[in-house]
């Protein structure tokens, strides 16, 4: 049994009083969201509907805390009961699978970017919900139209919640140091910049292992800066072009500009890196630079930390894919109306702006008037995320997305690519003609 | 030279009663170090490694953990409790503890169960076909648990074990039934025939003879089985992902993944001092029974 002491409870309250105060803080910030006037779709909640949910593990503690008590709004007003689990990135994928091709366990699924499409006939399709959102919040992003709709039309099988940037993550003073004021837009002053940096003992360091985030968000870097991609609009596979190869070849001298080690890199290993002052500049959610900030001992490097957005390079904007989460509802959910109710609520302002706060910035906002939530005036080192949607490039960029273009991407073929050059494996011409073999098996079979 | 080969005698007599163990010539120190003790302390330097790693992450303070440079990789200046703190009051770590301590043991006896009876009935009732079905056995612990997870995870929502223990419980023995059938086969045939011949002349029923001769013949052969059951059971993953999805419900190295990995962020101290307590029931379940297992090694009965 507990045993509660008199201090114990004194903490206990001022814990839950300060957690009081700022909810309601988030939530009068929330009502500082514009919002059309749209008509709600008509959602009859099934009797005795209960929910259950997985979504990936959270980034900090307020983002968990903020879900589920937003969750148990929901249960509060409409009586019915929702579950929701929480699974680690790389383990969500093989849940996903499972309940799809099982139809048993959660209702509904936050997954990644494009689950939704691989698993599209499983799945119930939300547009009147959807269209209502968008309507009310002034729009849905780029990026989230394109994750969230099936291809070519504009039924929505998805509705996406957020996501995650990589983009440049620099040291000031080591920067500086070298001459540069930032790091530049272009590849030939890029390349400078790092060559200067490793010169100086302060060298650059990108994923190039088979890494989720920053070894695809790298690649796909080096390949659509170069204006080159790996498919083309209509599926058919265009990653053997005049472009890639310049953009291999263009890798090669940067690569040698590295820190040591990146062919092996994980999703975690620049982090390590950046944070024991070996790697000076890199490619990184914002959780790297909240690590650095919330540790005394590397407070220090967090204040000299900048971040940018990835030099554009030859494209017209700056080529990153944000790490999308996207919500789907199954059929086999005995429930769907509620499940949809759901997403509607979660995704109302009065819910939607606190859980955005309490993230910190590590989710941008699919819809046009979350732009204007307070996190974005947290901290200046963070407001670069808040476009993060509004990117026009994806995961597949520039084909439709896909169960092939899922298959491409957790096969690594852009990486391998990469890292065939990089290593010395194989020239320009060579990796760029292999991937495209590899791709030609992925599309040609969907 | 009576006297010379009787003095002679004397002294070889006192020399044999003197002597030290005999030496080949090529048996030098120098041999014995290059030969035995140097690999062998490099086996031991590898197989420990791991471990000894997991102890000092898990006892190393954040600041030492990411920067080598200005600290010593293989030593902790100023040890630290949070992660295991963190691990054990601030997540549901003995709950999951629990969790697969329960499945590993139930999944074990249910495996070794079946698996003496299988082995048995295939090694010493001798029916036709007997030996293509040890084989067919065999056959089934090759096909690898990524393919099967699908399939077993339809059959296990269709017996209503979603999210429960028993989804576990009662797949785990789908890989280990075979592994332990296959390795009992192997021991029982180690068994003389003769024994359960005398037994069959004395009247005893098979069952009398598995219960009575051969089983406890097959002790250090079982406990063999049964300690690489638990290991298997202890570590497995994929069907611990596939098939339990409640944060309460899941295995150890299921839940550290989940609870310890906050997207690139992984948080070493803790996951590191969650594998290695999760590492300490697997080596004492080990270390109770380590001569009966390098027995079952060598073979069940000298004949």
């Amino acid at each position: 049994m507990t045993k509660f002491t008199r201090r114990k409870t004194l903490g206990l309250s001022a814990a839950a009083i300060a957690a009081m105060a700022m909810a309601e803080k988030a939530q009068a910030q929330a009502s500082a969201i514009p919002v059309a006037d749209a008509t709600a779709p008509n959602l009859p909640i099934e009797r005795g509907a209960t929910l259950r949910m997985l979504r990936p593990v959270r980034f900090v503690q307020p983002d968990e805390d903020t879900f589920r008590a937003n969750c148990a709004r929901f249960t509060q007003q409409t009586g019915v009961e929702v579950r929701v689990d929480f699974v680690g990135w790389e383990d969500i994928t093989q849940q996903t699978a499972v309940t799809a091709n099982t139809g048993a366990g959660p209702d509904l699924i936050i997954g990644f970017n494009e689950s939704p499409h691989v698993y599209v006939d499983k799945l119930v399709e939300l547009t009147d919900v959807a269209e209502y959102i968008g309507k009310r919040y002034g729009g849905w992003l780029a990026l989230a139209q394109k994750y969230g709709k099936r291809h070519g039309t504009n039924n929505w099988i998805g509705l996406p919640f957020g996501a995650s940037g990589g983009p440049l993550v620099w040291r000031k003073s080591a920067v500086n140091a070298v001459g540069f004021e930032r790091p530049p837009e272009d590849h030939a002053g890029y390349l400078d910049l790092c060559r200067k940096l490793k010169q100086a003992g302060k060298p650059a360091g990108f994923a190039l292992g088979n890494a989720v985030g920053d070894g695809n968000g790298f690649a796909n870097w080096v390949v659509w800066s170069h204006n080159g991609f790996l498919v083309n609009e209509d599926g058919s596979v265009g990653v053997n072009s005049r472009e890639t190869v310049a953009a291999l070849t263009y890798l090669k001298d940067l690569y040698a500009t590295f820190i040591p080690g990146t062919l092996s890199w994980g999703d975690v290993s620049n982090n390590r890196a950046y944070a024991s002052n070996e790697c000076w500049l890199t490619a990184n959610g914002v959780s790297l630079y909240f690590a650095l900030k919330n540790d005394p001992a590397t407070r220090a490097i967090a204040e000299d930390s900048e971040h940018m957005l990835l030099p554009k390079g030859l494209a017209s904007s700056s080529p990153m894919a944000g790490l999308t989460l996207n919500a789907m509802v199954f059929k086999h959910s005995r429930f769907p109306n509620a499940s949809k109710a759901l997403l509607q609520f979660l995704l109302e302002r009065e819910q939607y702006d606190p859980w955005l706060q309490a993230n910190l910035g590590y989710w941008a906002q699919p819809l046009e008037a979350y732009g204007q939530s307070a996190v974005w005036n947290s901290d200046p080192k963070v407001s670069i995320f808040r476009d993060t949607m509004k990117n026009p490039y994806w995961i597949g960029y520039k084909g439709p997305i896909s169960e092939a273009s899922a298959q491409a991407n957790a096969e690594y073929i852009m990486v391998q690519m990469c890292a065939s050059v990089a290593s010395g494996q194989a020239t320009p011409e060579q990796a760029a003609r292999e991937a495209e073999r590899r791709a030609q098996r992925i599309f040609r079979r969907r | 030279m009576t006297d010379a080969a009787a003095t002679a005698g004397s002294s070889a007599a006192a020399n044999a009663a003197s002597a030290q163990p005999e030496h080949m010539a090529w048996d030098s120190r120098a041999r014995r170090m290059v030969m035995l003790w140097l690999p062998l302390a490099c086996f031991v330097l590898i197989l420990l490694f791991p471990f000894y790693w997991m102890t000092v992450t898990a006892f190393k303070p954040d600041a030492e953990l990411y920067d080598f440079r200005a600290h010593n990789p293989f030593w902790i200046s100023s040890p630290t409790l949070n992660h295991i703190h963190k691990l054990l009051f601030e997540t549901a770590y003995p709950k999951w503890l629990m969790t697969t301590m329960l499945v590993a043991v139930c999944s074990t006896f249910l495996s070794l169960l079946s698996s003496t009876l299988a082995a048995y009935a295939i090694q010493r009732l001798r029916f036709k076909g007997s030996q293509y079905v040890g084989l067919a056995i065999y056959l089934a612990y090759l096909v690898p648990p990524s393919i099967q997870f699908i399939p077993l995870a339809a059959m296990v929502h269709q017996l209503g074990l979603f999210d429960t223990p028993f989804a576990l419980i009662l797949t785990y023995p789908t890989f280990l039934i075979p592994f332990c059938t296959w390795l009992l086969i192997g021991y029982f045939k180690s068994i003389p025939y003769e024994l359960e011949e005398c037994a069959l002349i004395d009247g005893a029923t098979r069952l009398q003879i598995l219960r009575q001769i051969t089983l406890p013949l097959a002790v250090p052969g079982l406990i063999s089985a049964g300690i690489f059951s638990f290991t298997l059971s202890w570590n497995e993953f994929i069907y611990a992902l596939a098939f339990i999805q409640s944060s309460e419900n899941k295995t150890v190295p299921v839940a550290i993944l989940t609870e310890l990995v906050t997207g690139d962020v992984y948080q070493w101290g803790a996951l590191m001092a969650g594998s290695l307590l999760g590492s300490l029931p697997v080596a004492i379940f080990y270390s109770f029974f380590v001569d009966y297992y390098v027995s079952s090694m060598t073979g069940a009965v000298k004949e």
